[in-house]
């Protein structure tokens, strides 16, 4: 049954007999057979085959996750995993994250000459800028990354495809076909007022200064950006997580507000309560009303309204609504906004003949995963819309094969 | 891989570099940016390029010491490599027919409106360049603006220079004598807020390019955000040019004004004109130079 729980189709009960029997580097092998980043997933996929598991009823699946970590953490071994034969064909993606990445590895091993175009200065994507160290640390990300280029990928950074080279011009280049896996890393703005006051950041650049430019507090470069002592955190998803454990330990008091309850949060519930452990103030049931500023236009609270369930209409729906009368002032300096992302699509402003679905996700054909310029496919976030990692490296997987399919016929 | 090719000293703490950049220059058009991040870990700054060579593959930037990165930037020696230069960012500016063009910058705009000159220019309008600069020390690239425009005015604030004053009231008479039918204007908030104020009240059109902090300069931050016609857009994927009137300049203010303000910020492009304590070879040199 469980196999079913993985979108990538890894074999959960095949590893973990395994890992029973001691065969560690069998079970990496076995993990390492559908997924090219075990180590990764072992940290932050988020484990939608453990509530799969026929456990998972008793509230007790068995932590498949942390076996994951375990086996490629102790058991990596040199895939026997070959390239085959090359067929000379060139194959261009657009976007090194999770779903680009993936697919330069499925690629790879059925013999195309992949190279992967990334506009950051080294590859990861959302994995490196966006999820903190940690959660994942770099050198776990490098040393997967380095697998995939062992495997001939060449992966070129500084390189953003649409404005560096258009997508035609690769095309002339000699590559048969392109893949944009741009995810969804465009920052979805909140209609707050005083949403634009000093002291107001979104969760992505909050992240992105403290992953990329090592501001964190153990370095030598001084954070780089006006940032209070009390910070409060809006959002319940992972970024607005991550953005309150990393300010936790950049030593600040953090508040982390969402509408919904604790169980309802998008994240995993182990993770919620690390971060409790950690010192993260968890505010359920409230909403942000306003931000206040103080005289030098700086952040000078949050107001916030009280949420709960009701049942208004008397049928039996119960919404959430705001609690008459219960707004109240947070004492803060500094206000991290992650309420969501959406899809990077950026690249149809400079490419007139790619199509836009309404939510900004790029239109592909549902069968052959096509854009409407013949050769050009799409996968990951960018076509999804934002979800989890494991869901795009399965898009990426299944746009691989896509890919061979259109040229081999 | 972007190795500096040249680097020149234009006046004290503004610098010139050519890197070798052949993919960027093979695309660049007037308007846009590169993003710039001198060596690994540091913060990526975006940088108008304000020269091209296709042909032999470069691009050059003019730039202002004014904190971290942009320090490191102009102490790297020539033949060394930038660890990272992405481009060209942003949209190019849309360079029409439309008869009589004011350029107008301030400090550090010269650098930036130089190729918006020179299209404008080669597009068959009559262009006239207004340069404002504190003293006759911080004028930069005066005789490329003559030769960019049909007509430059200078102004500088303390007069050692041409006209004594600051820039818009050149734009001031030129308006008034009905003259002007576009504006194109680079600098400090406040000057491209008072030529928006001046070219409302007489229906000129008019374009600003607004450089506010970039953090990733690709649209996933946020921190670029600018209030244009009400909506909140990205300046680094939606800009940097946009619609002079439309552009809620005070909402921008009140935003960089926090940026300046807090202490150590190494990245304020544009809006803290203090100079440095420079050496004593740096005001030889700068000496020689405006001169």
């Amino acid at each position: 049954m469980k196999e079913r729980g993985c979108p990538l189709g890894i074999l959960i009960p095949g590893f973990i007999r395994f890992l029973r029997e001691g065969h560690l580097q069998q079970s990496y092998l076995e993990i390492s057979e559908r997924n090219c980043f075990p180590a990764i997933c072992g940290r932050i996929c988020s484990a939608p085959c453990e509530k799969a598991c026929i456990l998972a009823k008793d509230g007790n699946p068995i932590a498949i996750r942390a076996l994951e970590r375990f086996s490629s953490d102790f058991g990596k071994t040199r895939s026997k995993k070959e390239p085959k034969n090359r067929n000379g064909k060139k194959v261009a993606i657009a976007g090194a994250g999770p779903a680009g990445l993936t697919a330069a590895w499925q690629l790879a091993l059925k013999g195309y000459q992949v190279t992967v175009f990334e506009s950051m200065d080294k590859p990861g994507g959302v994995l490196r800028y966006g999820v903190p160290e940690f959660r994942l640390p770099k050198r776990i990300l490098d040393g997967e990354i380095n697998d995939i280029k062992a495997l001939g990928v060449e992966i070129r950074t500084n390189f953003l495809v649409g404005k560096t080279a258009a997508i035609e011009d690769l095309l002339k280049e000699g590559y048969q076909a392109v893949l944009l896996a741009t995810g969804a890393g465009i920052t979805k703005f909140m209609e707050l007022p005083g949403a634009n006051l000093t002291g107001v950041y979104y969760g992505e650049e909050f992240l992105m200064r403290v992953n990329l430019m090592k501001m964190n507090i153990f370095s030598q470069n001084i954070p780089a950006f006006p940032i209070g002592k009390k910070i409060a955190v809006v959002g319940s998803g992972n970024t607005a997580l991550d953005c309150a454990r990393a300010a936790v330990r950049l030593n600040r008091e953090v508040t982390l507000i969402f509408r919904r309850t604790q169980e309802e949060m998008r994240v995993r519930q182990e993770d919620c309560e690390y971060g409790k452990e950690e010192g993260v103030k968890l505010e359920p049931l409230t909403r942000p009303v306003e931000v206040l500023s103080d005289a030098q236009n700086r952040v000078g609270g949050l107001k916030c309204i009280r949420m709960d369930y009701a049942d208004v209409s008397g049928d039996g729906t119960w919404d959430l609504l705001p609690v008459p009368d219960s707004e109240f002032v947070l004492d803060v300096d500094t206000v991290i906004l992650a309420i969501g992302h959406r899809p990077n699509s950026l690249i149809a402003k400079s490419e007139s003949k790619l199509m836009l679905n309404d939510n900004e996700t790029v239109y592909v054909d549902p069968v052959t995963r096509m854009t409407p310029i013949p050769g050009v496919f799409a996968a990951g976030n960018v076509v999804t819309n934002a979800g989890p990692l494991v869901s795009a490296m399965a898009s990426g997987i299944k746009a691989a094969q896509n890919i061979d399919n259109y040229l081999k016929s | 891989m972007f190795e500096i090719l040249n680097k020149q000293i234009v006046t004290q703490d503004i610098k010139r570099i050519d890197i070798y950049a052949p993919d960027i220059a093979k695309k660049v058009e007037p308007g846009q940016f590169v993003r710039v991040s001198p060596e690994e870990g540091d913060e990526h700054i975006p940088l108008s390029v304000v020269d091209w060579d296709r042909k032999k593959g470069t691009i050059s930037f003019i730039f202002q010491e004014i904190g971290q990165t942009t320090g490191k930037l102009g102490s790297l020696p020539i033949n060394e490599p930038i660890f990272s230069v992405l481009g060209p960012l942003g949209f190019a500016s849309k360079i029409e027919k439309k008869g009589t063009v004011v350029c107008i910058a301030t400090g550090i705009g010269t650098a930036q409106i130089l190729p918006i000159c020179r299209a404008y220019q080669k597009s068959g309008n009559k262009v006239i360049g207004i340069i404002g600069a504190k003293t006759k020390k911080n004028l930069l690239l005066e005789a490329q603006m003559r030769i960019a425009c049909n007509k430059v005015f200078i102004a500088t604030q303390d007069g050692t220079y041409e006209r004594k004053g600051l820039a818009t009231d050149v734009l001031k008479d030129l308006v008034h004598k009905k003259e002007v039918d576009f504006v194109y204007a680079i600098g400090s908030i406040e000057m491209m807020k008072e030529v928006c104020r001046l070219t409302q009240d007489n229906n000129i059109p008019t374009r600003v390019q607004l450089k506010p902090i970039m953090v990733d300069c690709l649209g996933m931050c946020g921190s670029c955000r600018v209030k244009v016609d009400n909506k909140i857009v990205f300046a680094c994927v939606e800009g940097p040019e946009f619609d002079g009137h439309k552009v809620d300049f005070d909402d921008f203010i009140r935003r960089m004004k926090g940026f300046e303000e807090s202490v150590p910020c190494p990245h304020k492009t544009q809006f803290n004109q203090q100079k440095k304590e420079s050496g004593p070879l740096m005001r030889f040199l700068s000496g020689i130079l405006s001169d």
